[in-house]
């Protein structure tokens, strides 16, 4: 099969605006200031592969240059675009970095140039999987985000590789390094204590292995391999923006482990004291510790500092855990950045 | 063996009509010694091969001696070698498919199959300009091809029956996933073996090969009991003079049984050159966390190309376990103060120990089974039981 070059420099190809803008077929974001059926900026949308489509065009397909241009627009513009809630700019990026991932399949482009666009779409899944990761399932399919996450994340991964073998090729600047990294991190927190990630990571190049963060990341991961989710918990605080998010959507299902480890070891005549879960189970508020602890059928003592009755009968095996939800330590964090340097990588803590 | 090409296609066709595998296996080695007669390097033998050989023995044939012919080059080319194999390969399963009710040629299969493996090894090795692991996986998807033809042979007696080959193939087939790290293509080939009516029939030699790596499968799903009875047949099964076989088994055994309560002797360790383990299962037993750690650190090379780091960093928790279990013996009271545990874990090296992870800790192990009792908070006191308090690991 001939390799097609791209050689459109628009956000959407001619054709597509044309046959878009006639058939009305255009989303809020792309309207001239919100206003109905006035095209504004058109970026091309997903379309999958099917039999009677046609081979796709050189200047259907955008230039590199053009595809990292159209990344950044979408996760700068349109991501601190606060016109809609959240989800529905979700849902727009998500389809139209889809695109650009077709794109570089469609283009072959080489492992240095796949990595550099995989990248931010590998952070904007991981900050949109916290985010909106206490929206209904009808809004937004927390499973589907992971999906693509880990596909992204392989994608990326496997083009480290091939740079790793291929030395001549490769010139890592600083910045290159530094975004390898953390993508690296990115994976660890997002695999935690998976064997495939860890055995990744013993056979990773020396400075990444020694990346102050990446050993952060791949520590908790042993430690969640070894059990030791007390050090697991500790150390997600400690993780910049987005790896601190991602990680603290695996929250819930750590909180219920230490729960229920706790219903065994901890006798059930005496009270253990809510401050000391507060820190563990690194929950903010004493309500929120009740209604954990209530979740899961766990008996919490009315008077103030609150106290929970550890019984092993009591708890529910067959309850659901959690869903996810939105933690006020990483909103604080999270606060603090600007969101498109973090997503685009040019800022890394 | 040193004779004409025709002499060559001579003997090759006495041996497939006295349906003789071995022997016709041995024309079609890459080891054997017709390999470096250069009357045999043609590049184009298929007029010559057609003469003597009929389809597909032909096609078999004319592929081997092109395997030969780019293998002389000089410099040696590796991936036209590996192409023609491929083809070679193929032309086998065309071989297999067509004999119904026999099953002679299977040595023709492994023959072909392993060499297969050894020149992707060897490409892999040699060029630079595909993904690692690449030519290996196409080399798998070969070897699957016959192994598809073998499994589904279900109408054969059992003596005929081409699903005698399988388990060869299937540790083939190990080998490379193992070495391409695609672990979770095992699975569907273990299901077929296991389904097999006769698996128990297979030769040993295969059956060890099997067990070894169903046992480091299983070792990487955290099966540690399956992982065990696997390995633990590997080698006792395995004869005293394959030494660096039994080594090799040895080196995922120890560790598993170490995660399930024993402990290696000495005797055997020094046999087989792995008294890393001697030291590491020393400081097991005494709860020397520091130690441990550094011998982990110091052999941390070694343990990453064995595949075994994983493992044997999920000894941390027996290591606390017996540490702990030294305070009992110290205290000799069934109500032990935490800030014990505590100072036990800063004493072996754990300096930035809280009391909130030692209690953390604690909880786990009992939650496991590995201590019996229960903590008070408010006392901060571990209670443990009158009776075994730190049962066994074996029973755990």
């Amino acid at each position: 099969m001939a390799k097609i070059q791209g050689t459109c420099n628009e956000f959407c190809p001619n054709a597509e605006i044309k046959m878009r803008v006639r058939e009305r077929m255009l989303h809020f974001f792309e309207l001239k200031n919100g206003q109905k059926n006035v095209p504004g900026i058109l970026v091309k949308e997903f379309t999958r592969s099917a039999a009677d489509v046609k081979m796709p065009k050189g200047e259907d397909m955008r230039t590199m240059e053009c595809l990292t241009r159209t990344v950044e627009y979408l996760l700068k513009e349109i991501v601190m675009d606060n016109r809609m809630p959240y989800r529905m700019a979700y849902d727009f990026i998500f389809d139209r970095l889809r695109a650009v991932r077709r794109e570089i399949v469609i283009q072959m482009f080489d492992a240095q140039q796949t990595a550099k666009l995989l990248e931010p779409i590998v952070m904007f899944l991981a900050y949109s999987r916290y985010r909106l990761c206490d929206e209904p399932i009808e809004l937004f399919d927390a499973k589907i985000c992971d999906q693509h996450l880990q596909d992204c994340l392989t994608g990326v991964l496997r083009c480290y590789k091939t740079l790793d073998e291929d030395e001549s090729k490769s010139r890592h600047t600083i910045r290159d390094i530094q975004r390898r990294c953390f993508i690296e991190s990115v994976y660890q927190v997002f695999n935690l204590g998976c064997p495939e990630s860890m055995e990744r990571a013993l056979t990773l190049p020396d400075h990444v292995r020694q990346d102050p963060t990446f050993k952060i990341c791949f520590q908790m991961s042993l430690f969640y391999h070894q059990g030791n989710l007390y050090r697991v918990l500790m150390g997600l605080p400690k993780l910049p923006h987005i790896l601190c998010a991602l990680a603290a959507t695996k929250l819930q299902t750590m909180r219920r482990r230490v729960l229920q480890m706790f219903t065994h070891a901890y006798n059930k005549q005496f009270d253990v004291p809510g401050s000391y879960l507060l820190r563990v189970m690194l929950i903010d508020s004493p309500t929120h510790l009740k209604q954990q602890c209530g979740h899961y059928g766990l008996e919490v003592s009315k008077d103030v500092p609150k106290a929970v009755r550890f019984n092993k009968s009591d708890f529910i095996n067959s309850a659901e855990t959690i869903k996810e939800q939105h933690e006020p330590f990483v909103d604080s964090k999270l606060k603090l950045v600007y969101l498109p340097e973090v997503l685009l990588l040019k800022k890394f803590v | 063996m040193f004779g004409s090409l025709a002499n060559y296609l001579s003997n090759v066709e006495r041996c497939a009509e006295a349906c003789s595998g071995q022997a016709l296996s041995d024309f079609l080695s890459l080891r054997d010694v017709h390999v470096q007669n250069d009357k045999l390097h043609v590049a184009q033998p298929e007029k010559m091969v057609e003469r003597y050989l009929d389809a597909p023995l032909d096609e078999v044939v004319g592929a081997h001696l092109k395997v030969i012919y780019y293998l002389a080059q000089n410099p040696t080319n590796y991936m036209e070698a590996y192409t023609q194999q491929a083809a070679c390969c193929s032309a086998v399963v065309k071989l297999l498919q067509m004999m119904k009710d026999e099953n002679w040629c299977l040595p023709v299969m492994y023959r072909v199959c392993l060499d297969l493996r050894y020149l992707a090894q060897a490409c892999e090795k040699h060029g630079r300009s595909f993904t690692p692991g690449q030519i290996l996986e196409k080399a798998a998807d070969c070897m699957m091809a016959c192994f598809r033809v073998c499994a589904a042979d279900g109408r054969a007696s059992e003596e005929e029956t081409k699903r005698l080959g399988m388990m060869n193939l299937v540790n083939q087939l190990f080998k490379i996933y193992f070495r391409i790290n695609k672990l979770h293509l095992c699975k569907p080939l273990i299901r077929a073996i296991d389904n097999c009516a006769f698996k128990d029939t297979f030769p040993l030699p295969e059956q060890i090969t099997y067990k070894y790596f169903v046992g480091r499968r299983a070792m990487f799903d955290s099966n540690y009991r399956m992982a065990v009875e696997d390995l633990s047949y590997a080698f006792t099964h395995c004869p005293d003079r394959f030494g660096s076989n039994k080594r090799l088994i040895l080196i995922y055994l120890v560790p598993v049984k170490m995660l399930l309560g024993y402990l290696p002797s000495k005797v055997l360790l020094q046999r087989h050159d792995l008294l890393l383990f001697h030291d590491l299962a020393q400081t097991l037993k005494a709860g020397n966390v520091n130690k441990f750690d550094e011998i982990v650190r110091e052999n941390e090379k070694v343990l990453i190309r064995s595949g075994i780091y994983l493992l044997v960093e999920k000894l941390k928790f027996i290591v606390y376990r017996n540490l702990f279990k030294k305070v009992f013996a110290i205290r000799q009271t069934h109500q032990l103060d935490l800030g014990d545990f505590m100072t036990a874990l800063q004493f072996v090296g754990v300096t930035d120990v809280s009391l909130d992870e030692t209690h953390c800790i604690i909880a786990n192990l009992i939650y496991e089974g590995k201590i019996k009792g229960y903590i008070s908070y408010a006392h901060n006191k571990l209670v443990v039981s009158k009776q075994n308090p730190f049962p066994p690991l074996i029973s755990v």
